[in-house]
């Protein structure tokens, strides 16, 4: 790492840092680097030639695009990335779970129940549940009942918060279950926060107004 | 590597600026606290007319440190500084949004409120 072009450690910085790791570097010979670093989910493998310090130029970035094209590519894919097909299923298999909650969450007469598909926003889970409760009480018959359901039916094991909070959240890994006071509800605003996830559409009857 | 005495950033809008770390809980004589762990602080400096005032004693959520954060695939995060959230006795944040990018260890730590918020999870 100590030989790096400080062009190349310069670029590495930024208001949040991915570390590279140190042991990861290795040199080949005194004029190119290998660099291996990992990033989102798949590891790329870059060749970097270091320049003379008396030839940087704009046509730079043009070189490094022309030999990323010839020698980079996807050298390691981790073993637990799913095929597309698997993920369609995953996807259908949490929105079963989320369109059951709801309705379970609608019987225990809460109000105001969104289910939005949040995946293209946020990497760490599929489907947010977003409801009304209406008193303490009420908070921990939802809990139950989705925890339940979530036990017997779709073998979920439930985190989050163990007793009803002004804001209970209920994680199930690809579905999360928020379920806020009235006033709660209004000081967070999750709604507008994600606001570009769609909004899955649940059966009539499991819309309620939310002054109910 | 948060000890007392540190100050640290807020990374959201309950008003607070400025925190100083006065005491770690979790066990009697810790030493330092690190991503994820809830520290007792004190408001150094605030933003006027917000609820939270300066010299206040509040609990927080650290989710930003300089100290790099290690995980079990080789992955080494670091951050430019030290940054909380505040959370109340209920472990609910304070604010209604978080800034900048938090880890997703906070989540495994319970604080999956502070990661819905939160605009970027690495």
């Amino acid at each position: 790492m100590c030989n790096l072009p400080t062009d190349f450690l310069q670029t590495c910085r930024g208001s949040t840092n991915l570390a590279i790791h140190k042991r990861s570097a290795k040199i080949i010979d005194n004029s190119s680097i290998w660099l291996e670093y990992e990033f989102s989910s798949c590891w790329l493998n870059f060749f970097i030639y270091s320049m003379p310090r008396h030839n940087t130029s704009e046509d730079t970035d043009d070189m490094y695009d022309d030999l990323f094209k010839k020698y980079g590519k996807v050298v390691y894919t981790r073993n637990d990335q799913k095929s597309p097909i698997a993920e369609v299923d995953d996807d259908a298999e949490s929105l079963a779970f989320a369109v059951a909650a709801a309705k379970v969450a609608s019987d225990a007469k809460a109000g105001d129940i969104r289910v939005l598909f949040v995946k293209p926003l946020v990497y760490w889970t599929r489907f947010f549940i977003i409801t009304t409760a209406f008193s303490r009480p009420q908070i921990e018959a939802i809990r139950h009942k989705i925890k339940d359901l979530a036990e017997n039916d779709y073998r979920r094991e439930v985190t989050g918060d163990a007793k009803p909070n002004s804001w209970t959240l209920l994680d199930f890994g690809d579905v999360v279950v928020h379920i806020f006071l009235p006033e709660q509800r209004a000081y967070y605003n999750l709604e507008e926060f994600y606001a570009n996830a769609t909004q899955i559409e649940l059966p009539s009857e499991n819309r309620r107004p939310s002054n109910t | 590597m948060i000890q007392p005495q540190t100050l640290l950033n807020v990374a959201d809008n309950s008003g607070a600026r400025e925190l100083m770390c006065i005491r770690i809980i979790g066990a009697s004589n810790r030493r330092y606290a690190h991503i994820g762990d809830v520290i007792v602080a004190v408001i150094k400096e605030a933003v006027p007319n917000m609820p939270l005032a300066r010299s206040e004693v509040v609990r927080a959520v650290i989710v930003r440190t300089c100290k790099e954060l290690k995980r079990d695939n080789g992955m080494i995060i670091r951050y430019d500084d030290n940054a909380a959230v505040v959370i109340d006795q209920e472990g609910n944040p304070k604010g209604t949004r978080i800034f900048g990018a938090i880890a997703r260890e906070l989540r495994q730590l319970n604080f999956t409120k502070i990661v819905s918020l939160a605009p970027e999870v690495l």
